[in-house]
């Protein structure tokens, strides 16, 4: 079951969980990867996205995207 | 104009942990581009990662620092470089230079002294285990050798009846000054009466005079006061040696234990906070020596300070070599130097420096070394950015006891370089290879093989 | 007069209570004084944070276990960017730090009234029993221990039930010896070493909160007997008394060792004899309660550092009585947002 599409984002970073009533912090970066998330976009272009946004190679972005997608998973979010 | 990039980040809000510090991105962090003017990249380029880096400059600093707050107050004052802390002879050679004689522990480090140049006169040995051949070495050189138990009194006094006349020698307590833990494992309790019971049996014998005490309440005191009352004690027990057996002492030795900038793990305050500066361990110490001294008596005082002198002149350089979330959703680093080379993460949290500025937020994380080994953590927990590969963490301080307790566990130890006063930098200690590791070794011969033929391996019983 | 822009800490006005609402709530009522307080909170979710009638503004800081740099830092920036005239620190872990760091402090244009360092080690837990003989108090029983080897001994020689106290904090009660290597372990997980170990003495116990102006006289002292305490060892209900030997007592510490500050008393008073148990270095959770019986210590020493007449008598009466209660804020999340995310409110 994705939560993702619950929680309640602001611009600053700060992300709440209606649900559950867990509050939680993130980025610019980690909120260009949630938003994609939630828009059902594919890791690959969650890169993309990064990489016209950001000052990034490809393949840091590879990277980071894939640990920050493990870390939602040991929130179970997704 | 695309934006700064930093590694996305997504954190969990729990009670006790929202403090803003912990990621925040301007306090807190530190950045060390170089280490006395010689940048990190130079020096990791040239000399490898993991390095070792001493700064003579800090060194020189800390002794010259040390030394001035005693001999202005007590000019009968001689340090005795603690080789234990750090025996590399480049470290000992400064020290030696500026001024301090020897303290060693052991027959190793007696003969590394010996070797180096120094004379058996200028050698405190102390410790726990001097073999009779070292014992009778060290005093037929004329060192300065400090009693630690009543089973040493039979060992000198064989050495007394081969040269047919008294050896001089000091002896070692231990007492209670009011701090915890109280050391008691080395020398003899003064309070209980040990102390004087072995004084007693010494003169009785007659082979044995007493010229000096020693006594080292501990390590990482940080309490001035508790030196005073050390310092209080030894003169009242040189006295009463002098006026009821007519000893004379001649030196007081009062140990070490200054603590440096170095956090001990378990300690709540900064280090910052907690240390006094060490002028007022030199005001402590000097004040109760001309309020307990008589008149015109003014012994030599040694102090065998290791850490306080050469700790913060100490900088180990490591590289990240991969990143690992954990299970539990905190980072984790491999880095390329373990507890084989900072054996004090024990018991010291180290002051953690990167070598660039990194753009994120902080992250609890762990730092593992590169044993194979579940137990090689050199940080249990410190906030950081997230960090590349490739990036280089300082560790400090770091100058004492590590280059002396590193262990040799599946990796070669690294260089060690020194930073000398005009930013040159010589390596005192080479990067180990095989040879370093095998050559002790010997293959029976009946064990040597060319190349290795799995084919006939035993399947069954080996017969 | 201008608004003088006072930091105050110890803002968690939780079950277990900082005393930084009360000194807050204390100097807004000195009707002559225009205080503006800026509360220094270590964690988004202290109630001061969000009781914008009492702390007009809050600052997350870093803690003062962590980096001394870093602290001095943010009391810089706090000052710079918002406006900080003086910090009365309220928290034990914080005090090291400060007395420590008075003149750092003081050039950053920021004042404070504290004791010198050494006054400051002088009460430490592990020293009481040079404090009791110079002031002539009796203290009861006390071990420092490091182990539990030493821990044991302690236990044996002081007899059951013990207090285990912490370095800084926490106290807690043993009947047997399994309850105290408990405490010990769970104290000195969190404030380390070393541990101090009292016998239990009997009697009332009865506290003083007291100001000392560094020249040996007194800014003020109420004493009070707790009327009903917490499971966690709070007061809950209170009233003044006037003890001559526990106020003696105060004013001999004050006077012989000219204490700079706030500090609270503990003792157990037993017909005569007073038993010091602790003497804290900084303004206790109950402060408010002085200032509700007209002696609004934490006004008097922002009169002393701003040389602002003093009030004509520091008296009070026996007799009053203090009640805690509990109150509940609803607001929405927008300030614990910004706390979080800007270390500000």
């Amino acid at each position: 079951m994705n939560r993702l599409h619950q929680l309640a984002i602001n611009d600053e970073g700060f992300v709440f969980d209606p649900t559950t009533g867990e509050s939680f912090t993130t980025n610019p970066t980690g909120l260009t990867i949630l938003q994609g998330l939630r828009a059902q976009k594919s890791p690959s272009q969650i890169v993309e996205d990064l990489c016209a946004d950001f000052e990034v190679q490809p393949e840091d972005a590879e990277r980071d995207i894939n640990d920050f997608i493990d870390v939602l998973r040991t929130h179970k979010l997704i | 104009m695309k934006k700064i990039y930093e590694k996305p980040v997504f954190i969990k809000l729990e009670s006790g942990f929202m403090n803003k510090f912990g990621s925040s991105p301007y306090y807190a962090r530190k950045i060390r581009k170089d280490i006395d003017g010689v940048s990190i990249d130079q020096l990791v380029s040239q000399f490898g990662s993991p390095l070792f880096v001493y700064s003579e400059a800090t060194l020189r600093r800390r002794y010259r620092e040390m030394f001035t707050a005693f001999n202005t107050r007590y000019p009968h004052v001689t340090f005795g470089w603690s080789y234990k802390t750090n025996y590399l002879q480049a470290i000992c050679a400064i020290m030696h230079q500026e001024g301090s004689i020897a303290e060693v522990v052991s027959e190793m480090e007696y003969d590394k002294a010996r070797r180096l140049g120094v004379e058996g006169k200028d050698i405190i040995f102390n410790g726990p285990f001097k073999s009779p051949f070292a014992l009778q070495k060290a005093l037929s050189e004329g060192a300065m050798v400090n009693l630690d138990h009543f089973d040493e009194i039979y060992d000198i006094e064989r050495v007394a009846d081969a040269w047919g006349k008294p050896v001089k020698i000091g002896i070692r307590l231990n007492m209670d000054t009011g701090i915890h833990p109280q050391w008691s494992r080395f020398g003899l309790n003064l309070d209980s009466g040990q102390a004087m019971d072995a004084v007693k049996r010494i003169a009785s014998g007659g082979k044995i005079a007493i010229n000096g005490l020693h006594c080292h309440i501990g390590t990482y005191i940080l309490d001035p006061s508790a030196y005073a009352r050390e310092v209080e004690k030894m003169v009242c027990f040189a006295y009463e040696l002098e006026d009821q057996f007519g000893f004379k002492i001649e030196y007081l030795d009062i140990g070490g234990g200054f603590p440096s900038k170095s956090r001990l793990k378990g300690m709540y305050l900064p280090p910052e906070v907690a240390i006094s500066p060490i002028d007022d361990y030199a005001e402590r110490i000097t004040d109760a020596l001309y309020r307990h001294l008589r008149p015109g008596d003014f012994p030599r005082l040694f102090l065998e300070s290791g850490r306080w002198l050469i700790d913060e002149a100490g900088y180990l350089i490591t590289s990240v070599v991969a990143t690992k979330r954990l299970p539990d959703g905190r980072r984790s680093y491999v880095a390329d130097a373990g507890v084989n080379l900072l054996y004090t993460s024990y018991w010291y949290k180290y002051t953690i420096e990167l070598d660039r500025e990194i753009q994120g937020v902080n992250e609890p994380a762990v730092i593992y070394g590169p044993l194979c080994m579940n137990i090689d953590i050199i940080d249990e927990g410190s906030l950081l950015p997230p960090l590349d590969r490739g990036t280089r963490l300082i560790f400090s301080p770091v100058g004492a006891y590590n280059v002396t307790q590193w262990m040799q566990f599946i990796e070669y130890r690294p260089n060690v370089v020194l930073i000398g006063d005009a930013g040159q930098v010589d390596v005192i200690r080479e990067k180990e290879d095989l040879n370093d590791i095998d050559q002790r070794e010997r293959l029976p011969e009946r064990l040597k093989f060319d190349t290795l033929d799995t084919s006939h391996a035993p399947t069954g019983a080996v017969r | 007069m201008a608004e003088i822009y006072v930091g105050i800490s110890g803002i968690n006005a939780v079950d277990n209570p900082g005393p930084g609402v009360g000194v807050a709530r204390s100097l807004h009522e000195d009707p002559d004084l225009k205080v503006h307080v800026v509360g220094l909170a270590y964690d988004t979710q202290e109630p001061g944070i969000y009781m914008d009638w009492v702390i007009n503004k809050a600052f997350i800081m870093p803690y003062p276990s962590a980096d001394a740099e870093a602290y001095l830092q943010r009391l810089h920036y706090i000052k710079h960017s918002y406006g900080l005239d003086v910090v009365l620190p309220c928290l034990d872990a914080e005090l090291p730090f400060f007395t420590k760091y008075q003149h750092e402090i003081a050039a950053l244009g920021i004042r404070t009234f504290l004791p010198t360092l050494d006054q400051f080690n002088l009460r430490g837990k592990d020293r009481l029993a040079d404090i009791a003989e110079a002031i002539q108090v009796s203290i009861p029983p006390t071990k420092v221990v490091t182990s539990l080897a030493e821990l044991h001994r302690a236990v044996e020689r002081i007899g059951l039930p013990v207090m285990v106290k912490g370095a800084f904090y926490k106290a807690y009660k043993a009947y047997t010896y399994q309850e105290a290597v408990a405490h010990y372990h769970k104290l000195v997980a969190e404030w380390g070493y070393p541990v101090i170990v009292q016998g239990m003495v009997f009697g009332e116990e009865m506290n003083v909160v007291a100001v000392g102006d560094g020249q040996g006289e007194l800014l003020g002292q109420v004493g009070i007997k707790k009327m009903w305490i917490t499971s966690l060892g709070k007061i809950w209900t209170g009233v003044t008394i006037k003890n001559e030997r526990m106020r003696d007592v105060t004013a001999n510490f004050i006077r012989r060792y000219r204490w700079k500050g706030p500090l609270e008393m503990e003792c157990m008073v037993d017909g005569d004899t007073v038993y010091l148990i602790e003497i804290n270095p900084r303004f206790p959770a109950w402060s408010y309660f002085a200032t509700g019986v007209g002696v609004n210590l934490p006004a008097n020493i922002i009169r002393k550092i701003y040389q602002l007449p003093l009030p004509a008598t520091f008296d009070y009466d026996p007799g009053k009585l203090y009640i805690r209660y509990t109150d509940e804020l609803v607001t929405d999340m927008q300030m614990f947002q910004k706390i979080t995310t800007q270390g500000e409110n």
